[in-house]
């Protein structure tokens, strides 16, 4: 039964990352404190690329300290390789479509604290930081300030999933855990309101 | 606790060798323009324009003033060892300046600020900062206290993050300190100290020439490496058993380099007490957070059982040390250059 769930949310993750279309967020905001500072406040000013982050951190917390574990060296690692490779890319697009797909399926995850098992987990993790490092990347263009910003965005994604996921694993009280899986629900909702924005602008 | 702790610095010396590695963040280089316009008649001004040098080069940003706006004479320009000043004296019209924008372009493509200070005629003053992400500022018909609180406050907050070399000595600070009250007492050491330096040196009472003062803030994070190494081999000192002492001292010295900051831009006296307290303000903010993420890591590490393999333990305490002695030799290698 968990396999087959595990399965289905899989080819669900699948079609969701092939639907997304690339989301706009290539050409890094100048901090003037430097291209380590740009990378940094980029992840932390966007919500798009934020809160899907954070999704996949309060699910890695609700399932343990192993979960947290693997999310912390496989989101940033993919997502700084996404971004290396976006690099290259000098074409952007400008859709909501796939951060919305990305909150409706992490938002659902952790409202209905769903017990994935570690390899799908690491699936998503490894997915969510392909996609949206390859669109961080793209449009930055290949040059040395554009890899320390990467640098610097891997690091802001490192410290959110273990401060995040360190949290909710410490979290035993019952009333706790559903407060995490409430904030996963207004993640979806999220979601659910952009896709209808998405649709409507389309 | 203290192995936790070091593999939460771990994560943010990887952070501060990236900003070294940025050759324009380096510590104390990013020195601000200034502008100062003074209205000396009604609608009519002086202009006092200051760019640093920078590696023998003028900091590419010009400055642009809004149209309509005559000279009332020629420009004067003159060149300091450490700048360049320019004069203008300009006629803005019965309305005056109020409400219009002043330009610097150029100044996006850098790493820098400008800091621009207006005084009027009816007494009133108004200090404002343009940013790379915003190359202009606004003159505004007034601007109350907390508005001025406010932009040397982010200021301070700024100086301390971009500042590598104050967050690496904090970081080696931690490395060495072994319990919570120790800490509490270390940081509080290094608050008072720098906070002393920096109110005598940004009110005039002391000074300290910049070559010599950044060859031995390297010098006091070079002196931490080696405290760091003999701690983990269980060895004492006096820094080991007194942290703060040395917290403390070279403290001190390190408010003479947030002072810099402060006094570098060439801001009047008149209007300090505000600047400075806010100044400072920002800088506890900035290194109480950096404290703070240090500890908050090192208790998620904790909760997430993570193991760190033991180069990476020690990772953190062998970066301060170099980084220490490469900016020491750096440091004392410019020094030594501007005294032949």
């Amino acid at each position: 039964m968990r396999t087959a769930r595990s399965a289905g949310t899989r080819a669900f993750v699948a079609l969701a990352v092939a639907l997304s279309c690339g989301p706009a967020r290539a050409h890094l905001n100048s901090t003037g404190m430097g291209p380590i500072y740009d990378g940094l406040t980029h992840f932390l000013m966007s919500p798009e690329d934020l809160v899907p982050a954070l999704a996949l951190a309060l699910l890695a917390g609700l399932r343990g300290a192993a979960y947290g574990r693997r999310a912390l060296f496989t989101l940033p690692a993919a997502w700084l390789l996404g971004i290396l490779c976006g690099l290259a890319v000098t074409t952007t697009s400008t859709t909501t479509l796939g951060p919305a797909i990305w909150f409706l399926v992490l938002g659902g995850l952790v409202l209905a604290d769903a017990k994935l098992s570690l390899r799908a987990m690491t699936t998503l993790a490894v997915l969510l930081g392909l996609v949206h490092g390859y669109f961080n990347g793209t449009g930055m263009g290949l040059s040395a300030p554009s890899i320390i910003a990467a640098l610097g965005l891997a690091a802001a994604v490192f410290v959110l999933v273990v401060l995040v996921a360190a949290l909710v694993v410490t979290l035993r009280a019952h009333w706790a855990r559903i407060a995490v899986r409430v904030g996963g629900s207004w993640i979806a909702a999220s979601g659910l309101l952009m896709l209808g924005w998405s649709i409507r602008g389309s | 606790m203290n192995r936790f702790r070091c593999s939460a610095c771990w994560l943010l010396t990887v952070l501060a060798v990236l900003l070294v590695a940025i050759p324009a963040a380096m510590a104390h280089e990013s020195r601000p323009a200034y502008l100062e316009i003074q209205e000396t008649a009604p609608g009519q001004y002086t202009l006092l324009w200051r760019t640093p040098m920078m590696a023998g080069r003028r900091l590419p940003v010009v400055l642009r003033v809004p149209d309509g706006i005559r000279g009332l004479r020629e420009p004067v320009v003159q060149s300091l060892s450490d700048s360049i000043l320019e004069r203008r004296w300009i006629d803005a019209g019965p309305q005056g300046l109020a409400g219009k924008r002043i330009e610097f372009p150029g100044l996006q493509f850098t790493i820098t600020d400008a800091l621009v200070r207006v005084e009027l005629l009816d007494g009133r003053t108004m200090q404002m900062i343009a940013r790379p992400s915003q190359p202009w500022v606004e003159i505004a018909a007034s601007q109350p206290w907390w508005q001025v609180m406010g932009t040397y406050t982010v200021e301070g907050v700024r100086h301390i993050l971009f500042g590598a070399d104050h967050l690496l000595f904090v970081l080696g600070l931690l490395l060495l300190v072994k319990d919570g009250w120790m800490l509490v007492k270390t940081i509080t050491a290094f608050t008072i100290a720098h906070s002393i330096t920096l109110a005598i040196a940004t009110f005039g009472y002391a000074s300290a020439p910049a070559l010599p003062l950044n060859a031995a803030i390297a010098l006091s994070i070079l002196f931490l490496g080696p405290e760091i190494v003999r701690s983990w081999r269980g060895e004492t000192s006096f820094t080991i058993r007194h942290p703060w002492v040395v917290a403390f001292a070279f403290g001190l010295l390190h408010g003479f380099g947030f002072a810099t900051a402060l006094t570098d831009a060439g801001l009047p006296r008149g209007d300090l007490p505000l600047a400075l307290l806010s100044f400072n303000i920002g800088v506890e903010i900035g290194q109480l957070a950096f404290v703070a993420l240090i500890l908050a890591l090192a208790r998620s590490f904790q909760v997430l059982e993570i193991h760190w393999p033991r180069w990476v333990q020690v990772l953190p305490g062998y970066t301060v040390g170099a980084l220490g002695a490469f900016w020491t030799l750096q440091r004392v290698a410019l020094l030594v250059g501007a005294l032949r």
